[in-house]
């Protein structure tokens, strides 16, 4: 496929590779403490965190999903994007939930449980937090990887042969894992303000270049004849409705328990300056989803049926790779290196940090690790979390829409997680067995509908119910869970104690 | 519609760029303020690796 990615590009992703991981680096000397590697001593102040939580939440699969979601929906691809932007603000202007959460000075989700529903759910908790996350990053890799190859010109019908797709997500992976593993949160932070300047910059001279090259016409000219009116209002699509509130649930979702997300909030230096950090960020998440949403419309004008091939989720970077000029290119690709890393970098640290906190909490109970232990089994954590991400992303056969396996993944744990957090900060009948149920309940409807989706004999009838009915059915039938478990026992040890 | 997706995209682009400047700025400073408070807290031990 042709390309303009040369020399001076690959020279340009060099450099900023080696400089990224020199940062992340000098700042090992400052860890000292678990407290220091998983929430970097609580002194992250406003202007990192914002930063820091931008370029989080903006890797290579965010581009390639949102450029997924508006190629395949026009505009109303974008919408998950503003609900999460409605989210973020309301609960950073109110401080729902996340005032009484950060007011609790735990590190995770799952240790606040602990002080209210007991060691149990504090674990269950744990392991359906991690189940989830690590099924929802395990593409993570892999979607960085083909985008990477795509970009620069390979063709994905040689990526198998060649294993050229493995050897770019291990180079990827140790990159990552080298300041990951030794820094721990500070260096994330760290590398996350350098990849949030350089991912924004390139980001936006390629966006103004497509406007300026494209126009604002075509684009609309283009969602108009490929999509119709749908294009523009999600209503309007096939399956619209169940769309928008599967989405604004899991936005809702998201901004309360994500546990990456969640983090900024938990290592903030105080509560107020968390709630500062979710408000100023808050239109960020609009603009993750329109700008690369904008490349994948701009795809769908520019390339054929032919170029574009089976895969959708390859027409963005197929198309960036033949429209920007060498040069730009290079940057491009260093910004999206960098957003990348610090997506993987965070994450890998993020569920690690569950892995260290909450289920292994059990283990650490009757012993005390010194914090040099501690962190060296943090370290060990993040290096397994990174080997997972190689097998599981070579390994599993995505099926339909990336947004749609990231939406139901999450929801394994965020349809319980933010169930149990609203109940634990606000109900005060909530209890143990509410908790374990609504996390059962709120599981086994999206890993049953993965299931259902991979079986052949059942593949069909899950297509047919559609990622939305299940994802939709599992915030429901957990708040419902948390409810009856909760009254159950109040009343059965009610009964118990009057008779 | 067409025409509040424009007034997004416009306003995406311009909050956007303002916002890479003014936190890329007061960013730089708050590492150097973090990395500081780290370094004289009492409770550090320095990593001698």
């Amino acid at each position: 496929m042709m390309t303009h990615f040369g020399f001076i590009d690959a020279g340009i992703v060099g450099l900023y590779l080696l400089l990224t991981i020199v940062a992340g680096l000098a700042v090992r000397k400052y860890v000292g403490k678990v407290e220091h590697y998983l929430v970097a001593g609580r002194e992250m102040n406003l202007y990192l965190g914002i930063a820091s939580l931008a370029a989080t939440e903006f890797g290579i699969v965010t581009c390639m999903y949102t450029a997924q979601n508006c190629f395949k929906m026009g505009f109303s691809g974008v919408v998950p994007g503003i609900l999460q932007t409605v989210a973020m603000l309301i609960v950073g202007i109110t401080g729902f939930c996340i005032k009484p959460l950060r007011d609790a000075g735990v590190m995770t989700i799952p240790e606040l449980f602990e002080k209210r529903f007991g060691q149990t759910v504090r674990w269950l908790s744990g392991v359906v937090i991690v189940l989830g996350g690590l099924l929802n990053m395990g593409v993570f890799l892999r979607t960085g990887g083909e985008f990477l190859l795509l970009s620069t010109g390979f063709n994905p019908e040689q990526f198998v042969q060649s294993h050229q797709l493995e050897i770019i997500m291990s180079i990827l992976l140790v990159t990552v894992a080298v300041y990951t593993v030794l820094g721990g949160m500070l260096s994330v932070l760290v590398t996350d303000f350098l990849q949030f300047i350089v991912m924004s910059i390139s980001m936006l001279v390629v966006t103004v270049l497509i406007l300026a090259k494209i126009g604002w016409s075509p684009l609309v000219e283009t969602v108009q004849k490929h999509h119709g009116a749908a294009g523009f209002n999600p209503f309007l699509m096939d399956r619209g409705y169940e769309f928008v509130l599967f989405n604004l649930c899991l936005q809702f979702a998201v901004v309360l328990t994500w546990q990456a997300v969640i983090q900024r909030v938990l290592s903030a230096k105080s509560t107020k300056i968390g709630r500062q950090v979710y408000i100023h960020t808050s239109f960020f998440f609009t603009a993750r989803f329109l700008i690369p949403g904008l490349w994948g419309i701009a795809a769908l004008a520019v390339l054929t049926p032919e170029q574009i091939g089976g895969n959708t989720l390859y027409a963005m970077p197929k198309f960036l790779a033949t429209f920007l000029p060498t040069g730009l290119i290079g940057i491009l690709i260093a910004g999206m290196l960098a957003a990348d890393m610090s997506t993987d970098s965070a994450y890998m640290l993020t569920w690690g940090g569950v892995i260290y906190n909450d289920i292994l909490a059990p283990f650490r109970k009757n012993r005390q690790w010194s914090e040099k232990r501690g962190v060296l089994i943090n370290r060990f954590i993040v290096g397994c979390i990174g080997l997972f991400l190689l097998f599981y992303g070579l390994w599993y056969p995505l099926k339909g829409n990336l947004w749609d396996y990231l939406g139901v993944t999450g929801t394994i744990y965020l349809s319980s997680m933010s169930v149990l957090l609203i109940a634990c900060c606000y109900w005060k009948d909530a209890n143990n067995w509410g908790a374990i149920s609504a996390i059962f309940f709120g599981a086994f409807f999206p890993i049953g509908f993965l299931v259902l989706e991979q079986l052949p004999a059942t593949a069909e009838w899950a297509k047919g119910i559609g990622p939305y009915k299940s994802g939709i059915a599992s915030y429901v039938v957990a708040g419902l869970a948390m409810i009856i478990g909760s009254l159950l026992k109040k009343y059965l040890i009610l009964n118990k104690q009057t008779a | 519609m067409t025409t509040f997706w424009l007034l997004v995209t416009i306003f995406c682009i311009a909050w956007y760029s303002t916002m890479t400047l003014y936190v890329g700025v007061r960013g730089f400073f708050d590492i150097q303020k973090m990395l500081r408070a780290l370094k004289t807290s009492d409770e550090i031990p320095m990593n001698k690796e």
